[in-house]
């Protein structure tokens, strides 16, 4: 138990979760400011798979910043794919987003044997890149600020993100068009605001960060592309943007809660051989089904207060 | 004479299906004034409102303000125009502050931020110019109905509107929160600003209108000076024939029909919806529910329908207790149910007339032989009641869901009171309906109550109430607080104060209703 406490509050540990949180967190942003919007996207894990392999592709040929704007702009259009039939072909959204993920699939591994000659499991045999960690040599060594360093810049650019889109959300009109959208569109649309238009850029913006996460999967957590290497994260997004309260510092804590989960999972099956990695792998599903269980009885609670 | 703020000539508008909703109307509006438009439903008072504020294109006519003739393609251009409209929905998003609300679309912004110190600012000032009380900061989920459809007048107001649309605003009013709005726009056309006041309430059109034009069957039938009319006369024009709404009170009450002791209502999540209810109703006679929606009335009616569990308390029908009963058990003794809401509750939109008319007697052997539908009986008995009801539907074989409001009400009222009821249950009855539909849907209550039915009334419209009830008593958070029996002296006022919690009466006063 002693060895768990000391992996556990290692820099080193640290570190594994905010890797393992990043994908994460820029994938339950992106579901936030959709499901927020009103047009809920359940495609994000298949956004993520695109991405990745996106990113790694186009970074076997390009520098590791252009794979991440190629990751990004790949989910980005899948948003905007997701907008147009929804929007102006008026299909379910929750459709189209089933549609994007099987279509993720089969599609990339598709085209993961086109671009690696014949290999269905992995890019391995491709010379991608990886998105640099930022090191700072003179925190190295020095308890607390050690934690700062040794992160991808993507991880950083999350955290970011969640500055900015809160500022976004609670601080500018437009941020409050696209509440308004979500909470109520005939409002909205009374006052000469066109619904559509806020409820596709929320896809493509969803999109986008969906993109990112899953740049950051196959160029830092992972170098490279696996089959089905999102692995669900896509789906545990969706519940973390509900267990953060549909707020995106409520969305960062939700997504650091299922990373230190998911960093557990590597950790502990070296300390106690005797418990079965696949069990501690199931741990993050299992917290997000007893989270959202949680989750939804504290509203019915907060509900009946309110009554 | 002043030259009028907004006129519109020959305005026609048929809908893709052939429908004629507006056929060469005529509306003239002097500025300063509050012009009504009344009608009744399906006049195209509604149709003619969308084309004043740009969500639907007339066919033919022209539309001129101040002298410009305009040629709207949106709601944008008719806001630019000064046009601003309130809906019967408002448009609001709940979790919005009021100042949020107001301004949601065209935001005072600083920089690239909202700036939320000038917005509160600028709705403080309207709010106090227009004599619109409301706080800017709560959210409107908060506010109650009337202060809601004051930030949907200040949000037109703000976009700076000279002339306001009001559709059916009094709807969903309680009798104070009218006398409020009356202020309000008093205060508007003091300042300038001109009101169109829709309405089908006769008695509030003539208390704050100037003029009214009336509308029938898509056409104008006349304008006039509120001055030169009275609520016959105006009923008359609108309906096109000499309308009575005048009810007889019953002649006689039988016995003891359902007697309410002490009856408790939990909702699911625990809250207390009505405590200690306490009633009888006798056979031949009309007891009235009153209250503002949410005081427990639905509820109450809800669970005698055996639609909703019993906390607490009992419920007996001719002296078997009802709480055993199953809803079809129920309706075996004669309980019949006229719904609040038709298409959810009262009908099944997607079936036909016939169907809808047999539905909840599937035990009658006309209807069904030996598990078999028998679909020349369901017919046969269609026709009949359309015609006993003076149903307005192409055939018994039609969809329920393309009828009018009324007529989809007279097929509800049809279906309860093809035989008569030893119980009645109606809520709403006439929410939606036009004149001619309600005198009759009215008359159809009162006959059944003639043929010995124990009638349990809940209505939002005080005057229906009024009109119908034999005796009242009123709910104010889930309790009865008063009770009277009708006379002609009893006003909306009086039962208002009570509704809202303002006045109270003396327990002995309130024994003396109870019967």
């Amino acid at each position: 138990m002693t060895d768990l406490l000391e992996v556990v509050f290692s820099a080193t540990f640290l570190i594994t979760v905010i890797r393992a949180s990043t994908p994460l967190l820029f994938a339950t942003l992106g579901g936030l400011i959709s499901d927020l919007g009103g047009a809920l996207n359940v495609a994000l894990e298949g956004m993520m798979l695109i991405a990745a392999l996106t990113a790694v592709v186009v970074s076997v040929y390009a520098p590791w910043y252009v794979g991440v704007v190629a990751g990004m702009g790949a989910g980005a259009a899948l948003g905007a794919i997701m907008a147009l039939f929804h929007l102006r072909y008026k299909a379910d959204v929750i459709l189209v987003g089933f549609a994007v993920n099987i279509l993720a699939a089969g599609g990339t591994v598709f085209a993961l044997s086109l671009a690696t000659g014949g290999d269905k499991g992995t890019s391995i045999n491709l010379q991608s890149k990886a998105i640099p960690s930022i090191d700072i040599p003179a925190f190295e060594g020095i308890p607390v600020l050690n934690f700062f360093t040794g992160h991808s810049a993507l991880s950083w650019l999350a955290a970011l993100s969640v500055a900015g889109i809160w500022y976004f959300l609670y601080r500018t009109p437009r941020g409050m068009w696209l509440r308004g959208v979500g909470e109520y569109p005939a409002a909205p649309e009374a006052a000469g605001i066109g619904v559509n238009a806020v409820r596709a850029w929320s896809l493509v913006a969803s999109g986008a960060l969906a993109g990112l996460g899953g740049a950051q999967l196959a160029m830092f957590n992972y170098i490279g592309f696996t089959r089905d290497m999102t692995a669900g994260r896509g789906f545990i997004a969706l519940g973390a943007v509900l267990l953060g309260a549909r707020h995106p510092v409520g969305a960062m804590l939700a997504a650091l809660l299922f990373g230190l989960f998911e960093a557990l999972s590597i950790v502990m099956p070296g300390i106690f051989s005797w418990i079965p990695g696949e069990l501690v792998q199931t741990i993050p599903f299992v917290v997000t089904l007893l989270a959202l269980i949680l989750f939804s009885y504290r509203t019915q609670r907060a509900e009946r207060t309110l009554s | 004479m002043t030259d009028p703020i907004l006129k519109a000539t020959g305005i026609t508008r048929i809908y893709p299906g052939g429908t004629v909703a507006n056929d060469g109307v005529n509306l003239t509006v002097r500025p300063g004034e509050v012009h009504a438009v009344v009608g009744e439903n399906g006049a195209g008072k509604s149709t003619l409102m969308k084309v004043l504020f740009g969500l639907e294109k007339p066919d033919a006519g022209s539309l001129t303000v101040n002298g410009q003739k305009v040629d709207f393609t949106g709601p944008k251009d008719a806001i630019e125009a000064g046009i601003g409209m309130v809906f019967q929905h408002f448009s609001l998003v709940p979790s919005f502050s009021v100042y949020e609300n107001v301004v949601l679309g065209s935001e005072p912004a600083k920089g690239i931020s909202f700036d939320r110190a000038k917005a509160i600012a600028t709705v403080r000032e309207l709010s106090q110019k227009f004599r619109l009380t409301v706080d800017p900061l709560p959210a409107v989920r908060r506010l109650p109905v009337g202060q809601q459809q004051r930030v949907e007048i200040l949000k037109a107001l703000y976009r700076d509107a000279q002339i306001l649309i009001l559709d059916e605003p009094t709807a969903v009013l309680a009798p104070q929160e009218v006398e409020e709005l009356f202020t309000a726009i008093r205060a508007l056309t003091a300042q300038g600003r001109t009101v169109i006041f829709i309405a089908h309430k006769l008695p509030e059109v003539l208390e704050i209108s100037d003029r009214i034009t009336v509308m029938r069957g898509g056409k104008t039938v006349g304008e006039v000076e509120t001055k030169d009319v009275d609520e016959s006369s105006l009923a008359a024009m609108m309906v096109g024939r000499e309308v009575s709404l005048r009810v007889d009170r019953a002649a006689t009450t039988g016995e003891r029909a359902l007697e309410v002791k002490n009856l408790r209502l939990v909702a699911g999540n625990g809250v207390t919806l009505a405590d200690d209810l306490t009633l009888n109703v006798h056979h031949g006679e009309i007891l009235g529910l009153v209250g503002v929606e949410g005081n427990g009335q639905a509820e109450l009616l809800e669970a005698i329908a055996g639609l909703r569990p019993v906390a607490g308390g009992s419920l007996t029908l001719q002296g078997t207790p009802l709480d055993e009963l199953t809803v079809l058990e129920r309706r075996d003794r004669g309980l019949a149910s006229i719904p609040e809401d038709r298409i959810a509750q009262g009908l099944a939109t997607g079936a036909s007339v016939a169907e809808n008319l047999a539905a909840t007697r599937l035990d009658d052997p006309r209807f069904v032989r030996r598990g078999i539908l028998n679909l020349k009986g369901i017919r046969d008995n269609a026709v009949a009641l359309i015609d006993r009801f003076s149903i307005r539907v192409g055939g018994p074989d039609v969809d329920v869901g393309t009828l009018s409001g009324g007529n989809m009400q007279k097929v509800v009222v049809a279906r309860e009171l093809s035989e008569q009821p030893q119980i009645l249950l109606v809520n709403q009855p006439t929410r939606g309906v036009d004149l001619g539909a309600t005198q009759f849907i009215w008359k159809s209550i009162t006959d059944a109550r003639d043929g010995g039915a124990a009638v349990l009334l809940s209505s939002a419209d005080l005057q229906e109430l009024l009109a119908l009830s034999d005796r009242l008593v009123v709910f104010y958070r889930g309790r009865i607080v008063a009770a009277f029996v009708n006379h002609a002296e009893l006003t909306s006022e009086t039962l208002g104060a009570y509704m809202l919690g303002i006045e109270t009466q003396t327990p002995e006063a309130m024994a003396g209703a109870m019967r």
